[in-house]
């Protein structure tokens, strides 16, 4: 979407009614200075400085990528400049400038026309972003009608049935609700509500961060065929370079409220000049890196270590055999009297782990990878098929094999948030399993739990604090720490990397790689994100539709898929 | 919504078959004798057994209450106490040997008070509540929220009685602001209807109010953080018309279920109200037929509140499908 059609070229006569303006004294639509958010503590505390001094322009039609890790306080930018934040407990100083009209102090009123009229948003998640309790085509038709007050409903309709045409979503489906759509079809819908009045300036927060690859690609070419039909110049927050990359002209990098480097963004990528870009490019996961390697992270940008290299060999004995599994969900009942179809989550999948071996298993939301994950893990009772262990049965395992598989097979959760007892330290979360399969007294399993939290990289100090005491990436080494407390052969980590910032992300999987050499536990990996594993993993085994599609050997996989799925899953990845 | 309606049905007729018989068996087990009760203190035990006779209570108890359940369906000729025989009307209730009167038809003239009761205490709690949780919500926080929480806090932890003599002492007999609390049908005359019954309503639709308010007050705090509120201001609405339009959708889920519950077990008759301002609802219906020990009127009445409950519950259900497409009915 690298354009720079005039923003005036094609503005529909309906935008006449307000007023179009010069643009700023430089010629860019948004023109930001010296931009400085402090939100207030509501406990009384030191007030948290978000944005700090941040000075950037917005080109009439030019794509901006505002990049930054969680807490850099590239969303807070976006919002800033609609004045969505919450006057009371928001200081916001400097000055923001849209078609060279102030916006910082400005009156609500003025505000209420600049958001959703000539500046708009799209957010992250549609699903929770657009209403769920009004039809897609009546949230278009409010978008119009509140900036264009004396157009009747019926001509509302008619532009909202237009948008939603030009998005891909049929007339017929304007009355339907947002759950009722996919993910993608959701943030088309999202994207369409906020073209809705032709806006100068669109703010897309992390537009697709919740999308499957294939989909993201989709969501991503649409917006810029948009951008380019309409002049909208944009501004993109994103985590992921990969998708400021093909999408944006210019990329500013943000780091703790503050700008780190800004550049064209070839210039930016090819190379940067601040060691914490040059860190940030190092760190996204690409289809041509080594695999094994490790990353280079923040701290550590040029990493001279190696782990060794990793053959798969026909072992004497699977640690873990799947055969023919399948998972069937009671389907919804029409009538008290009918049976219902069931939903085949997961059908007929084979898999097999040797010990110490890391296998890969990816496919889109939806797929039953998770699923396939949890029967493994003993969360899950399947409908058919056998799950064998280090040999034995363990499809109906008894009460002996129940008690080692839950010693020998941990969990790694996705979400480092959720996964951790916000009311138990650090200490407690990790003596339970400790104490559950050890026979180590109080005094000894203390001291294995300051072990465990050095092992992956925490100081054993930090035993006695809670989860919200450490970020997002220390939250994900404890859980790891967690879950090698009772000396597991199996660790299933679900999505593991995935609510990770790239550069957090690839310290994470040091630490994986290094414990995996360290201890010779064998992995499956569960992942909709393939350069992560391909990095990561030894086999790969690609789920579609609760079916296993293609199981082969990293190498194989990626240079020579054998499906159309598996290609069109590698195609995505940009 | 077909299949919803017809298992809310089914499963209706279940809770009301085993509230009966729980209703049945228990007042069987207590040691009183109601055959000696609809006798009187005079009789002799040839007389008891006369009127027991008379009565079907030499029966086995499974034939009493299968005969009771045939009465409700077909209605049944009944034995009086001085061995006339009554004919009771489908829907049969049984027959109150103290009042002399079907139960049906002693329960259909205590209605219309317990709902004039119920219809303006539930308005009064409407009000109050989700007035109070709305402003308090708005204002989390401030001096206003404290002062609302600290009002229906009172409400919550006062009780009807004392309230219901206080301001009835207050508003009534020292000042004469408000008429003798009693009920005048609407029919005859609308305005003595009204200014009957608003002391009452004041009263118990205020002391119900607290829960409402504070759970209207959590649900929109809660509902205000919700992205797509976010969203909605970022259309250009207003605070207010933002959450007029969205918040209070996206809250209104548990309320209205507390409040269809609320209505249900109003209707079942306000005992405590009821007395304290002398109205003759089914709630005090209820209270005298129990002291009285006049089985079948009991059983009715118990019957008539499990009804409303279920009745309610249900389209409390209806109506937060209706508010909110995400829910399927079943």
């Amino acid at each position: 979407m690298k354009s720079l059609v005039p923003s005036t070229s094609s503005r529909n006569p309906g935008s006449a009614a307000q007023p179009a303006g010069s643009t700023g004294p430089t010629g860019s639509v948004l023109s930001v200075r010296d931009l400085t958010v402090t939100f207030a503590d509501p406990r009384g505390g030191t007030p948290v400085t978000a944005v700090h001094g941040l000075s950037f322009d917005l080109s009439p039609g030019e794509v901006l990528g505002l990049v930054g890790e969680s807490g850099s306080g590239k969303s807070t930018v976006g919002l800033a400049v609609l004045g969505l934040h919450d006057p009371r407990t928001t200081t916001v100083t400097g000055s923001i400038r849209l078609d060279g009209r102030e916006l910082v102090g400005a009156e609500e009123s003025v505000l209420r026309g600049v958001r959703g009229g000539r500046a708009a948003l799209v957010f992250q998640d549609a699903l929770t972003s657009l209403s769920p309790f009004h039809g897609v085509g009546a949230q278009l038709t409010e978008m119009y009608r509140l900036h264009h007050p004396e157009a009747g409903r019926a001509e509302a309709r008619r532009r909202a049935a237009a948008m939603l045409d030009r998005v891909g979503i049929p007339a017929a489906r304007s009355g339907d609700y947002p759950h009722q759509f996919s993910g993608g079809m959701r943030q088309r819908v999202m994207i369409a509500m906020a073209l809705m009045n032709d806006p100068q300036v669109l703010i897309a927060d992390e537009p697709t961060t919740a999308l499957d690859a294939r989909v993201q690609r989709q969501v991503l070419d649409l917006l810029g065929e948009l951008q380019r039909e309409h002049g909208t110049a944009v501004l993109l927050v994103s985590h992921d370079l990969g998708v400021v990359a093909g999408t944006t002209d210019r990329t500013l990098v943000m780091r703790g409220g503050v700008e780190v480097e800004s550049a064209p963004t070839a210039e930016l990528l090819a190379s940067p000049r601040e060691p914490y870009t040059r860190a940030l490019v190092g760190a996204a996961l690409r289809l041509d890196s080594v695999p094994g390697t490790a990353l280079p992270t923040v701290d550590d940008p040029s990493p001279s270590r190696t782990f060794r290299p990793r053959t798969a060999e026909q072992p004497e004995r699977w640690l873990v055999e799947v055969e023919d599994l399948s998972v069937h969900f009671p389907g919804r009942r029409r009538l008290p009297s009918l049976r219902a179809e069931p939903v085949r989550a997961v059908e007929g999948v084979g898999l097999r782990i040797a010990p110490g071996e890391t296998l890969g298993l990816v496919g889109e939301s939806g797929s039953g990878k998770s699923t396939t994950s949890r029967v493994l893990a003993g969360l899950q009772r399947p409908t058919g098929g056998r799950v064998r262990y280090d040999g034995q049965d363990a499809t109906r395992p008894d009460r002996e094999l129940r008690r080692r598989l839950s010693r020998e097979i941990q969990l790694v959760f996705q979400d480092p948030y959720a996964s951790l007892n916000p009311r138990r330290t650090i200490a407690q979360t990790l003596d339970t399993p400790l104490r559950l399969h050890t026979s180590l007294d109080g005094a000894q399993r203390r001291e294995r739990s300051a072990e465990l939290l050095e092992q992956v990289g925490l100081p054993a100090g930090h035993l006695d604090r809670y989860p919200h005491e450490f970020s997002g990436g220390q939250r994900q080494r404890i859980g790891i720490a967690r879950a090698l407390a009772p000396e597991p052969r199996l660790i299933i980590a679900d999505e593991p990397v995935s609510a990770l910032d790239v550069s957090v992300q690839a310290q994470v999987l040091n630490l994986l790689m290094e414990l995996r050499e360290r201890l010779g536990v064998a992995f499956l990996f569960v992942s909709h994100d393939l350069a992560v594993v391909r990095h990561f993993c030894d086999r790969v085994a690609v789920m579609h539709r609760g079916r296993l599609v293609e199981s082969t050997d990293r190498e194989r996989l990626f240079s020579a898929p054998h499906t159309e799925y598996t290609r069109e899953l590698l195609a995505a990845v940009h | 919504m077909l299949s919803f309606a017809l298992r809310r049905t089914l499963q209706a007729f279940a809770v009301l078959l085993a509230v009966s018989a729980a209703a049945f068996a228990l007042f069987y087990a207590a040691p009183a004798d109601p055959a000696r009760a609809a006798c009187g203190p005079r009789c002799d035990s040839g007389q008891v057994a006369a009127v027991r006779q008379s009565m079907g209570l030499d029966q086995p108890l499974l034939t009493q209450y299968t005969d009771y359940l045939v009465g409700v369906v077909a209605g049944r000729d009944i034995g009086d106490v001085d061995g006339s025989v009554i004919h009771c009307d489908a829907p049969c209730l049984g027959y109150s040997y103290r009042l002399h009167q079907p139960v049906t038809e002693a329960l259909v003239d205590h209605l219309p008070v317990t709902l004039s009761l119920t219809a303006g205490a539930l308005a009064v709690l409407l009000v109050l509540g989700l007035g109070t949780g709305f402003v308090s919500a708005l204002r989390h926080g401030g001096r206003t929220d404290r002062l609302l929480s600290g009002f229906t806090l009172v409400g919550a932890s006062v009780q009807i009685y004392f309230l219901g003599y206080v301001a009835q002492w207050a508003l009534v007999y020292s000042t004469g602001l408000l008429p003798l609390p009693s009920y005048t049908p609407p029919g005859e005359d609308l305005a003595a209807w009204a200014g009957g019954m608003l002391l009452p309503w004041i009263v118990l639709g205020f002391v119900n109010s607290a829960v409402f308010a504070r759970l209207s007050r959590s649900q929109l705090l809660e509902t205000m953080n919700e992205e797509y509120v976010r969203t909605a201001r970022g259309k250009g609405l207003g605070r207010l018309r933002a959450h007029l339009k969205y918040t209070s959708r996206g809250a209104a889920g548990p309320l209205v279920q507390l409040l269809g519950l609320e209505a249900g077990v109003l209707l079942g008759g306000a005992v405590i109200t009821e007395t304290v301002f002398g109205l003759n609802g089914i709630g005090r219906f209820a209270a005298e037929a129990v002291g009285g020990q006049d089985l079948p009127a009991v059983v009715g009445a118990v019957l008539l509140a499990a009804c409303f409950v279920v009745l309610f519950v249900a389209l409390a259900d209806l109506a937060v499908a209706w508010l909110d497409p995400r829910i399927r009915l079943s």
